[in-house]
């Protein structure tokens, strides 16, 4: 380093504690609002159609990624809460580096009739069997329970 | 013709696992003056502009920005940041310099990941709040904006209390990429710990590295699975640390005296953060790199490129990145290490420094970690690492978790 005389005793560096309050409302957005009012009260999925390269977007999104166009009103589409385990994980540690409860499994869940996928949790125990293309449907909350959020998606269970 | 670009000095603090002694403005000026000095410049009449790379969260500050010009010379000068990794700010400064407006640009990106007590937190932070982050685990916030009222019966909570617990680390996804790596490419776990018994005994011979073991491929598939089949010893620790660079036009390099080492080629690209329309193979690197070598007239990268430093902040990582950059064939990867071309006398060194998972995981400053190796050897200078006759060398890094986006740089040593 640069300085002539550096801190040697380890028992003086000093600090000051800081903490940052960081709280949002972070806006659904049309596409997401009707999403989950429509998850909320029907329990189903929504997903979009491109009208360029008839791609299924999912979740329902307003424009397709790849074409950049918007997506007409006709061009919705009600799909099931199922799918098959895509990428998943046996996940240990919370983000204090602390071991969770137990292993929880987390996946990416390719949803039926779309090209999209979904994050959830896996309700499986931990095995070394390849769980890739597994069918699962999602659990949702009962209806009185939803409140039109991811929550209402308590997990993915194995269809059976 | 357009002008070229140089490197003309770099300098790094030391690298340590903490750095409780130090302060970040400190370490970043303490690199900058030895950056300055290699390059023999006086930073206040010499350096035309300033660009330094962080990230609000990761430093513990709103704007950034606002807090660097002092510690690097840049008060009352032409400076900003880059809420990117360090290779983003090459190549900012490659773009400034080849405009002709600009002839001598300082780059600085660090890592003090030491200070902030809840990374995973802020890492959460980066997933998508709506679809994503509320999967991670239980949430319970107050339902209404601004702030909650804290009482003597309902404190604030402390960090790790209540609320925060049992939400799973954003590191999960890396244990789903790599699965999915595995499953597609027919690479296994062992070739994986292979790569991190590699780095981490090269690491032996980097006076940077502060991660260097000798341990094998046994001892990595001993350590325990985290976000199965990503295993403890398969993720690069953290490690504090600053890394400056400083570039400068190729007339500016002569004027100096010192011997040129260009910058010649330099991309980037960034993937959708939509995790349901991504399609984890590392799409963002072969991108990046196919741009940099577009533009450093590099038609077979296999056979030209000397040295690569690339991302290996997971074991995985360092495979899949090879193949992306089309250094490999897909799912040659463990091929080329089994056949010890990815050693230091190997026909694709990669690595050489001991990587993230020897050195560390440096955060914002990966890129340019991997880019001080390329130059370092290319000038010669690596020591019982150096790489015989390296003329051309790549870095690359990746944006980190959950992100799908990065950047290749291509270094040279004559000619460009």
């Amino acid at each position: 380093m640069t300085f002539l005389e550096k801190q040697t005793d380890p028992t003086s560096p000093m600090h000051w504690r800081g903490d940052m309050q960081a709280d949002y409302l972070y806006p659904n957005g049309w596409a997401g609002d009707r999403f989950f009012k429509n998850l909320r009260d029907k329990g189903t999925f929504l997903a979009t159609r491109c009208p360029k390269c008839s791609k299924v977007l999912f979740p329902a999104r307003l424009y397709c990624e790849d074409c950049f166009v918007e997506i007409p009103e006709n061009n919705w589409i009600e799909v099931p809460t199922s799918g098959i385990v895509r990428l998943y994980t046996f996940a240990k540690l919370d983000a204090h580096w602390e071991p969770l409860e137990k292993p929880r499994c987390m996946a990416l869940i390719d949803i039926e009739g779309t090209d999209g996928s979904i994050l959830g949790v896996l309700d499986v125990e931990e095995t070394d069997e390849d769980l890739t293309g597994l069918p699962v449907e999602a659990l949702l909350r009962p209806v009185k329970e939803r409140e039109g959020t991811m929550k209402d998606i308590v997990c993915f269970k194995p269809s059976v | 013709m357009s002008r070229k670009v140089c490197v003309i000095g770099v300098g790094y603090s030391d690298f340590n696992s903490m750095t409780p002694d130090i302060q970040w403005k400190e370490m970043m000026y303490g690199a900058c003056q030895k950056a300055y000095r290699d390059a023999g410049i006086d930073v206040r009449k010499d350096v035309d502009s300033f660009i330094t790379c962080g990230e609000d969260y990761w430093e513990g500050f709103s704007i950034f920005d606002e807090f660097v010009p002092d510690q690097i010379g840049a008060v009352l000068r032409p400076c900003m940041t880059i809420t990117g990794d360090g290779l983003y700010g090459l190549g900012t400064a490659y773009m400034q310099i080849k405009t002709g407006l600009l002839d001598t640009v300082l780059v600085e990106a660090h890592s003090k990941i030491s200070d902030l007590l809840t990374p995973g937190e802020i890492m959460l932070h980066a997933m998508d709040p709506i679809f994503d982050r509320p999967v991670t685990g239980p949430v319970q916030r107050p339902r209404y904006g601004g702030s909650p009222t804290y009482t003597k019966e309902e404190p604030k909570p402390l960090i790790g209390a209540t609320d925060e617990k049992q939400r799973v680390h954003p590191y999960f996804l890396a244990g789903m990429e790599m699965q999915h790596y595995l499953r597609t490419t027919g690479t296994t776990e062992e070739h994986c710990a292979q790569i991190v018994a590699k780095n981490k005994q090269a690491a032996f011979h980097n006076p940077m590295a502060d991660y260097e073991a000798n341990i094998t491929a046994e001892d990595v598939m001993g350590s325990q699975y985290l976000f199965k089949p990503l295993k403890s010893l398969e993720i690069s620790p953290n490690v504090d640390g600053a890394i400056a660079f400083v570039l400068a036009s190729e007339e500016r390099a002569r004027e100096l005296g010192v011997e040129p080492l260009y910058m010649s080629g330099f991309g980037w690209c960034s993937d959708t953060p939509w995790l349901g329309t991504r399609e984890f193979d590392g799409g963002y690197a072969a991108k990046a790199a196919r741009m940099a070598y577009k533009m450093s007239r590099i038609e077979r990268p296999r056979e030209m490129i000397d040295i690569a430093e690339v991302d290996d902040r997971f074991s995985f990582k360092e495979l899949q990145h090879l193949e992306a950059l089309d250094l490999a064939k897909p799912g040659e990867g463990a091929m080329l290490l089994e056949d010890g071309e990815l050693g230091r006398d190997g026909s694709i060194p990669t690595n050489v420094s001991g990587g993230s998972l020897g050195v560390g995981n440096c955060y914002e400053a990966t890129g340019l970690q991997k880019a001080l190796e390329i130059v370092v050897q290319l000038r010669g200078e690596a020591g019982r690492r150096q790489v015989d006759d390296a003329e051309i060398g790549l870095a690359q890094a990746w944006r980190g978790i959950p992100s799908n986006s990065g950047a290749v740089a291509i270094f040279q040593k004559g000619g460009a």
